[in-house]
């Protein structure tokens, strides 16, 4: 049950960041960008919480789901999440997962994405915006959003993950 | 304390950077069809955006009215004084309509680059990055709906449609900085200016329309529409106002700032357009080309 229930949660997420999260975003006027990143927290949880290689394969998934879903281009969400899955997974091997390190990990994890995808972006041509805006206007708001996100399902989630773990371990 | 990068690792890595940059470019080439797999993915995430977006609308709409009743005495005003104009510009608008359909009729001319068949659609969601500006509708090709169709809100011309499912499909907003979104424009005024909208300023909210002339005339508070000669639009359709006009950075031409008429943040209902007007045809195209 673990197995189908964990990828619908992160497929809900998913959904989350470009329907409800978009009627309750704040007016353009304030001149600031709330970027929902729900999935990769989710997956940051996994990678750190489950197994590396569950939170790799979700990160590729997911990743590339973003991509088709709400992009032009293919392969960028899909890199950019899965190295991050792989980079919390890495440094989570040497951390005690409690709140406080959980939510450090996700706001370095939302922080690399978004700069990974910025960089990209403007390789490519699809971004314009010079460095200070995309700090100041974007990023800052970003990971307190997602940070916040991070706190709401942190006990319902590592609950659930830990429970999924000692099943898989059974079996 | 072990390696952060094994060499396996870092062979892994880059495997996958030369996969991601494959990748881009594979998809940076214009494709206007989607490939089955990705059809069937946009109709599943369409139908369950459309599940979650339609409640969610509706709590904040709710909302939304509470705070607009405060306004509610003064705009009440302003509509009853507007609506005696309005009387009178519906009976000019419907007898110049006829006046022109039989003048139309005398000269013999069919069809025209402004006509266009019309069909709603209702938003279901928003690209969550604001590097792409997409926008989610609930009409497909088994509503007739096809790529580089012109999308309209009431106010104006908002962007073309890109993707399409069976049942959904995502519309690209005229603010996307895409390359290859652009739309042929003219500024209206006693001689036509033209130009093309080509990307956004996300600072001053404003479309760039570049590539004016240098010695045209163009003022703030003119009004900027489709000019229909791109094949794709029908013509006509109002994008917004010139606010602004500056000289372009190696001084040939001019860009000009222009205020989006349709709010790009706020839409709910969107009407696509099916331009009707003929294209050229090719094979006529070509046979010219021989002779």
């Amino acid at each position: 049950m673990y197995r189908i229930l964990l990828p619908f949660l992160t497929y809900i997420a998913f959904v989350f960041e470009s329907t409800v999260m978009q009627v309750v975003n704040p007016k353009q006027d304030w001149g600031i960008l709330l970027i929902p990143h729900f999935s990769l927290v989710i997956i940051i949880f996994v990678a750190s919480y489950l197994k590396p290689s569950y939170g790799i394969v979700y990160g590729l998934i997911f990743g590339l789901l973003t991509d088709l879903m709400y992009t032009d281009l293919i392969g960028i969400y899909m890199f950019s999440t899965a190295l991050v899955a792989y980079i919390t997974a890495v440094l989570s091997r040497f951390l005690f997962g409690n709140l406080f390190v959980t939510l450090v990990l996700t706001i370095l994890g939302v922080a690399v994405l978004e700069f990974l995808v910025y960089g990209l972006n403007t390789l490519v041509g699809v971004a314009n915006e010079s460095v200070d805006l995309f700090l100041y206007n974007r990023l800052i708001s970003t990971l307190i959003l997602n940070g916040v996100f991070a706190i709401l399902i942190y006990y319902p989630l590592v609950k659930f993950l830990r429970k999924m773990k000692d099943s898989i371990g059974e079996n | 304390m072990p390696q952060f990068f094994s060499n396996k690792r870092l062979i892994i890595l880059l495997v996958s950077i030369i996969i991601l940059v494959a990748l881009i470019g594979f998809s940076m080439k214009d494709r206007e069809e989607l490939t089955w797999p990705e059809k069937f993915l946009k109709d599943t995430v369409g139908f369950t955006q459309s599940i979650f977006y339609k409640p969610a609308n509706l709590v904040a709409g709710f909302f939304e009215n509470i705070g607009e009743m405060k306004n509610m005495y003064h705009e009440n005003k302003l509509l009853k004084a507007k609506l005696d104009e309005y009387a009178q510009m519906a009976v000019d608008v419907k007898r110049l309509n006829k006046e022109n359909k039989d003048l139309r009729k005398q000269l013999g001319i069919q069809g025209d680059l402004s006509d266009y068949k019309v069909r709603q659609a209702t938003v279901i969601g928003r690209s969550p990055d604001k590097w792409n500006k997409f926008i989610f509708i609930d009409k497909g090709s088994n509503a007739g709906v096809q790529p580089k169709m012109a999308v309209r809100t009431t106010e104006g011309f908002i962007g073309k449609v890109v993707k399409v499912g069976a049942f959904y499909s995502t519309v690209q907003l005229i603010s996307d900085n895409d390359r290859t979104n652009r739309v042929s424009a003219i500024v209206q005024g006693n001689k036509r200016v033209f130009g093309t909208i080509e990307g956004y300023d996300d600072k001053k909210r404003r479309l760039l329309l570049k590539k004016i002339p240098i010695e045209a005339k163009v003022k703030k508070g003119q009004k900027v529409v489709t000019s229909g000669l791109g094949e794709v639009f029908p013509s006509g359709l109002l994008i917004g106002e010139v606010t602004d006009v500056k000289p372009d950075e190696y001084g040939l031409t001019k860009t000009a700032y222009v205020k989006p008429a349709a709010d790009l943040y706020d839409l709910d209902h969107v009407m696509i357009l099916d331009r009707t007007a003929q294209k050229l045809d090719e094979n006529v195209l070509n046979e010219k080309g021989e002779e």
